[in-house]
């Protein structure tokens, strides 16, 4: 009986050691929104849909993100792949497997927009809440863009 | 206690800073860097070369034995972005090991190329979000 208990204790602790990937998992849902909105987005050149938009993404992998929308300018940026704080819970806990586990699934890592000398590129906004990412682009009028005329609803 | 501190720290480290594939490159004769406006074609081992293209180098992906993000598409969009920064507007794969027992990577030998044609008409792999 003892033995039994002391497996299922032991296959306790090496489950819930892998603290990133059970808290976090694989994969990071990222919800992208624009301001306007209906901005064509793509990510590493493969068009997603437009804005808004929300993909579930691997997390040990970079994407680049571009943003296109009629009149204004087309809009590029990086999400990185930085450090996500729950791995530091394998050591907390003693979890030597989730100390493996956790690189390999990609779980050590969490999305972020890009940052250059500690700043978002211009008119980018996120958040995060739930481990879900919520980026919003504020889009710049193209300059070389003219209007010609506006549609109004007829009542 | 010490030994096993080092270890764990040892393998956070490892972790954390080892999981791209090892890429290996050799340009020969680099060309003007592209735009990322510029189509660049992605040719897989069955999608044959147009005629009169200029060689421009070659890249190799290896398994760097704590490789993670290794997959096809993954390395396919690695090497579009150094064959752009290359002046290379097409990447050819001439080898390709799939993932074994041996490794959990794609394993992949890619030739690029700069051709003065439209690249967008030529038969190619389409790359998707894994």
């Amino acid at each position: 009986m003892k033995i039994i208990i002391k497996t299922l204790l032991l296959s306790t602790i090496l489950l819930l050691s892998s603290c990133a990937t059970i808290i976090s998992g694989s994969r990071q849902n990222v919800e992208i929104n624009s301001e306007p909105t209906s901005a064509k987005v793509y990510l590493n050149e493969i068009e997603v849909g437009t804005t808004p938009v929300q993909k579930s993404l691997k997390r040990n992998q970079e994407y680049r993100l571009v943003l296109k929308l009629d009149g204004y300018q087309t809009y590029e940026t990086k999400l990185e792949k930085k450090f996500n704080a729950w791995y530091i819970g394998n050591i907390a806990f003693g979890g030597l497997i989730g100390i493996i586990i956790d690189p390999i699934t990609g779980a050590i890592h969490k999305l972020k927009p890009e940052e250059v000398d500690g700043n978002l590129k211009k008119g980018t906004t996120y958040d995060t809440k739930g481990g879900k990412l919520f980026v919003k682009i504020s889009m710049d009028i193209d300059p070389n863009s003219e209007k010609v005329g506006q549609l109004e609803k007829s009542e | 206690m010490k030994q096993i501190t080092k270890i764990l720290f040892l393998i956070t480290v490892i972790g954390i800073t080892s999981c791209s594939p090892k890429i290996t490159s050799n340009f020969t004769n680099p060309q003007p860097k592209l735009s990322i406006d510029e189509n660049v074609a992605l040719l897989d081992i069955d999608n044959s070369l147009p005629e009169n293209v200029v060689k421009v180098g070659e890249l190799r992906f290896q398994d760097s034995m704590f490789s993670t993000d290794c997959s096809f598409n993954s390395l396919m969009n690695q090497a579009r972005v150094e064959a752009r920064k290359n002046g290379a507007n097409i990447v050819k794969v001439i080898n390709k090991k799939k993932p074994d027992l041996w490794s959990s990577c794609y394993r992949l030998k890619i030739e690029l190329y700069k051709y003065d044609g439209d690249v967008s008409s030529l038969n190619q792999y389409e790359l998707k979000l894994d």
